[in-house]
């Protein structure tokens, strides 16, 4: 019951859409390749509470049938902080799908667009720079 | 039972985040500004301006002048440049295109902030997507920024520092006119960039700054930039500080910054294509 307390609280402090303040600190468009939308299912891994950004890793097949372990770039963890997140709400082997755009030079990390649980719940991202959206 | 409202709230959160960027119809304060009222006074009668602010700052930190498209992964500049009144920067040719030549991918290795360097600038650091912490101590206005900078402003009419001391932050001195807080701010260094887009100072900038409460929660900012170096003329962008009911956190940049990695491989790409080039020829 603590806990659903503090999910309501959230969201209705959420729900409120108060200034951004996630910690954009670099150009996103010199950083991710906008030719190069990408969309991956897999496990977590990890969860990185850092910053200047959070990431989520995440075991994805190829198509030869190896994993490899892909990094996606989110807010940094105060933004995901005041938006609600806490980092134990992404447990490893948790499966999901994410889109969004590969970094530039086409290795195995990007900028989160969305994230979908299997069921077609969205998890919230945004992009790495959600501030973008309300700034 | 955690991951239940867990996911509820994200999908709050998703139709939250996703609501439409502002149009953009109109440059420096926002059409939703708050109405004037009374603003908090110390027992002197001095404007209380302290707490914890962020700016409506209209995509400043991605451009100054008015976009009428968005970018990728950035907002929709609203323009916050309200003199020259035509919102565009008086830029010198060179600087105009430098500024267009900062906008290309191997250039964003050269923001300062891309390498977590603690200060923005002035007067970035108002508008850059993180919140601001004002205090009021005796003698000083201090403004503390959430990127784990500061600003530390005297008000008791000192002169500034030598020239030849140059600071990321500059070298700032303040007074009350009335009820705006004036900070001038000279020494500056001349490496930040006022945002991601790159738009210039040189060592020459020396900026005014005016702080205006216009009701309990908010203020009117102001900077004009005086740098002819890089402008024919002095321009001023304008916008609003919004009170919040909230703290400022610990932002360790340097902990984990895989981007300038990214950011330097990019780079290093454009310069290998570059010096290929010029052996081909």
């Amino acid at each position: 019951m603590k806990d659903t307390g503090r999910w309501i609280a959230a969201i209705a402090v959420l729900a409120a859409a108060s200034a951004g303040t996630a910690y954009a600190h670099h150009a996103f468009s010199a950083e991710f390749d906008p030719n190069a939308p990408i969309s991956v299912r897999g496990r977590v891994t990890e969860m990185l509470w850092a910053n200047p950004h959070a990431w989520i890793y995440i075991d994805v097949e190829d198509p030869d049938g190896e994993i490899v372990n892909w990094a996606f770039e989110t807010s940094g963890a105060n933004g995901l902080i005041r938006r609600g997140w806490r980092r134990e709400d992404l447990a490893a082997g948790t499966e999901l799908v994410i889109e969004g755009w590969q970094v530039r030079g086409g290795g195995p990390s990007g900028n989160a667009r969305s994230i979908t649980f299997p069921d077609g719940t969205r998890l919230f991202a945004g992009t790495s720079n959600p501030d973008a959206q309300d700034d | 039972m955690n991951r239940v409202p867990s996911i509820l709230m994200h999908a709050v959160l998703a139709a939250a985040v996703t609501a439409p960027v502002a149009s953009g119809a109109q440059r420096g304060a926002d059409a939703d500004a708050p109405p004037p009222g009374p603003v908090r006074r110390m027992p002197d009668g001095t404007p209380d301006i302290s707490g914890l602010y962020s700016a409506n700052a209209g995509g400043a930190n991605y451009g100054l002048e008015r976009e009428a498209e968005r970018r990728f992964l950035t907002p929709t500049s609203r323009g916050v440049v309200v003199d020259p009144p035509d919102g565009i920067l008086p830029y010198r040719d060179w600087a105009r295109a430098e500024r267009i030549d900062r906008e290309r991918p191997h250039r964003g290795y050269d923001d300062p902030t891309a390498h977590c360097f603690v200060s923005a600038g002035v007067p970035r650091s108002i508008y850059v997507p993180s919140p601001v912490q004002i205090l009021q101590p005796p003698g000083y206005v201090l403004l503390l920024f959430e990127r784990m900078a500061w600003r530390q402003v005297p008000l008791d009419g000192r002169d500034h520092l030598p020239d030849t001391i140059r600071l990321w932050n500059g070298d700032s001195v303040g007074r009350w006119e009335g009820d705006t807080l004036v900070i001038e701010t000279r020494n500056m260094n001349g490496k930040t960039w006022l945002n991601e887009a790159g738009d210039i100072v040189s060592h020459a900038q020396t900026t005014v700054e005016r702080f205006t409460p216009v009701n309990a929660d908010t203020i009117l900012f102001s900077a004009t930039v005086t740098d002819p170096v890089v402008y024919t003329r002095p321009w001023t962008i304008e916008m609003e500080l919004r009170r919040r009911d909230d703290e400022i956190l610990e932002v360790a940049c340097h902990e984990d910054n895989q981007d300038l990695g990214h950011l330097r491989e990019v780079r290093d790409a454009w310069r290998r294509e570059q010096a290929e080039g010029g052996a081909a020829r």
